[in-house]
């Protein structure tokens, strides 16, 4: 089932007097489960791409549907909401609250969905546990590793039930030892609870992992290529 | 929830806000010091006049005033202080004979007040007699004959000291002239020096020896409690509409006024502090807003609506005023208490308090109404300290917010 639709989407900023077209006419799909790389040099238009998809940014021209929302035609008060509840992002840092633990940063988004308190502590625990952090609950943030942050900040993209997770180069990092276990756990989500998972990035071990991985330069799709297409060209 | 994570912000950088929370503590601790100070000041000031010069109501002529002349006495006046001494709220009804005239001694002489009084009910009406100390004589007595009690400041100016000789002149009803030879038996010293300058006492009964008769010009009343004012006031001008009923506030209308514009004022000057310290706290939020503006987008990015951002900015801001407003009032409550029992006392410039007719040794008075004020213009000051980098906050564009360096 397609959750997310770009159509014609272009991102234009004015430089002074130079304009830069930062996304030119891009339009694709992506489905429920997907595990989507998009891949590019700097500069590329891989960061403004996902901001459009994740309704930070507004296009300068064409419409962004996520479950069948025009989400470009929202005011910036629903957009905030649609976000919460159904968006989860994980960024490259500044990705959890340091004055809130573990626990209280999973927590703290469904407290913005005002969820009750047994039921915000029951998933909390549990999320925690799924990325294998079942021990660290009341650990502040600056206590944390690298890598240890970046899973708390997948468990709270989590904890708002998003339909899709948003990663904007979440391994950047990272060491190589945290970027395997972040992946693998983004994997085993992937594979258990069909979570959509849509990164920007510049890592080749994410790009390996991933299974669909859309290529962009200069604001324009170049390629959009299957995980087994990928694996049929290598070998050849 | 904002409210915790509000809470856990301020401590993020301990120096910072500790220094905002001094600054406030010291402006809030010397504001409402300054207050009590003033409230202290001007109360003792009302107690004193109530209790030294003026008791809580006064009955007159409605002519007398005017030039304080002896025909203008009260009409019944022994059957009025029965009526008025058996009001419950009454504690003591004085009357006095209120002649103006002159003093003299060998060496100078002066224009006083001359109050006619009965000592035993004087006593019951005023706390004047307990401002004589045990050296300077006594406030009338068995024995004495023409006994005479004038002010220190009265006796240094007609270079008289206690059982001197003085001798008193004035006019009668008739329109002439009567004197009379008194001895100083009391010595009397109070703050107002104002007062103490022109007002003596003698005795009624002596005062009758000299012109017959002792008109009765002023009815004294003395309440058990100030607030029970307006309420016999009330009573008493209907009981009497053709003579001159006054409380304390309308003979004393300075004083009256003072009280009533002092909490104005110390709100006032509160205020201009709570206005210097508000740059402070509103250059600490902005400094906070910019530092955090990644964290703020990335919460924007997530889902906190504007709404929820503005209030946690808000509230940061609330506690820190909070902290410092609480601590400066445990503080100056603690000073005040102090104070309240020690006195201040500023002696050295006594002769300067009592020209202006207030006690060298201030009290320092706690109000509790004004510390619910205070306490309602801090948590102002931190809302609208607050509105400007709130503002700022929520301009923040989380793209450009959370963008990778």
């Amino acid at each position: 089932m397609e959750i997310i639709q770009l159509k014609n989407l272009y991102k234009i900023y004015n430089e002074g007097s130079i304009e830069v077209n930062a996304v030119n006419g891009i339009s694709l799909t992506i489905a429920e489960g997907e595990f989507t790389a998009i891949v590019g040099p700097s500069g590329s238009g891989k960061t403004t791409l996902l901001n459009l998809i994740g309704g930070l940014d507004k296009p300068t021209r064409g419409e962004v549907f996520i479950n069948g929302t025009e989400i470009t035609k929202l005011s910036s008060r629903e957009l905030i909401d649609f976000r919460l509840n159904n968006i989860g992002f994980v960024f490259q840092s500044y990705n959890l609250i340091p004055v809130l633990t573990a626990h209280e940063n999973v927590e703290f988004i469904m407290q913005l969905q005002n969820k009750p308190v047994a039921e915000r502590h029951r998933r909390t625990n549990e999320l925690l546990e799924s990325v294998g952090l079942g021990d660290k609950l009341d650990v502040r943030p600056s206590h944390l590793s690298g890598g240890q942050q970046q899973r708390v900040a997948v468990a709270r993209a989590l904890a708002s039930k998003p339909r899709f997770i948003l990663a904007d180069e979440p391994t950047a990092n990272l060491d190589s030892k945290a970027t395997t276990n972040l992946l693998e756990i983004m994997e085993h989500l992937n594979h258990e609870e069909n979570m959509t998972f849509i990164f920007s990035t510049h890592d080749q071990r994410v790009v390996n992992k991933a299974h669909r991985v859309i290529t962009i330069e200069d604001g324009v799709v170049i390629s959009d290529i299957e995980q087994e297409q990928l694996a049929h060209s290598s070998q050849i | 929830m904002i409210f915790s994570i509000a809470w856990k912000n301020i401590w993020r950088n301990k120096l910072r806000s500790l220094i905002v929370i001094a600054a406030t503590t010291i402006g809030v601790a010397a504001g409402t010091f300054s207050a009590a100070l003033m409230f202290g000041v001007a109360t003792q000031k009302v107690n004193s006049s109530i209790s030294n010069e003026v008791s809580h109501i006064q009955i007159h002529n409605p002519n007398f005033r005017e030039n304080y002349e002896f025909q203008y006495s009260l009409p019944e006046a022994e059957k009025m202080m029965k009526a008025i001494a058996r009001l419950p709220e009454v504690k003591s009804v004085a009357p006095r004979t209120i002649i103006t005239g002159m003093i003299m001694s060998a060496a100078s002489s002066s224009g006083i007040k001359l109050s006619g009084i009965d000592p035993e009910i004087e006593k019951k009406t005023t706390t004047l007699y307990t401002k004589i100390a045990d050296t300077s004589g006594v406030y009338f007595g068995e024995g004495l004959h023409n006994p005479i009690v004038i002010s220190q400041k009265l006796a240094d100016k007609l270079n008289v000291r206690l059982k001197s000789k003085l001798i008193l002149r004035f006019q009668s009803a008739d329109g002439s002239l009567i004197e009379g030879a008194f001895k100083i038996c009391g010595i009397y010293h109070t703050s107002n020096g104002m007062f103490d300058e022109i007002n003596v006492f003698i005795r009624q009964s002596d005062l009758g020896s000299l012109i017959g008769s002792v008109p009765v010009h002023e009815i004294a009343i003395l309440l058990h409690n100030d607030l029970q004012t307006a309420e016999v006031f009330a009573i008493l001008k209907k009981s009497y509409p053709a003579l001159e009923v006054l409380s304390w506030k309308e003979l004393l209308p300075e004083i009256g006024m003072i009280t009533a514009m002092l909490g104005m004022m110390n709100y006032f000057i509160l205020g201009i502090i709570l206005a210097a310290l508000a740059f402070g706290i509103v250059n600490t939020m902005l400094m906070i807003v910019l530092e955090r503006s990644r964290e703020l987008g990335m919460l924007l990015a997530i889902g906190m609506n504007k709404n929820r951002l503005f209030r946690m900015i808000m509230l940061e801001s609330i506690l820190l005023s909070l902290c410092g407003g609480a601590a400066g009032m445990i503080i100056s409550t603690f000073i005040i208490w102090l104070t309240s029992r020690t006195g201040i006392d500023l002696s050295s410039f006594s002769k300067g308090f009592e020209s202006l007719g207030f006690d060298p040794v201030m009290y320092p008075e706690i109000r509790p109404a004004f510390y619910l004020g205070t306490v309602l213009m801090v948590i102002i000051t931190g809302v609208l300290s607050s509105l400007y980098p709130a503002r700022k906050a929520l301009g923040i564009n989380p793209a450009l917010a959370v963008k990778n360096e």
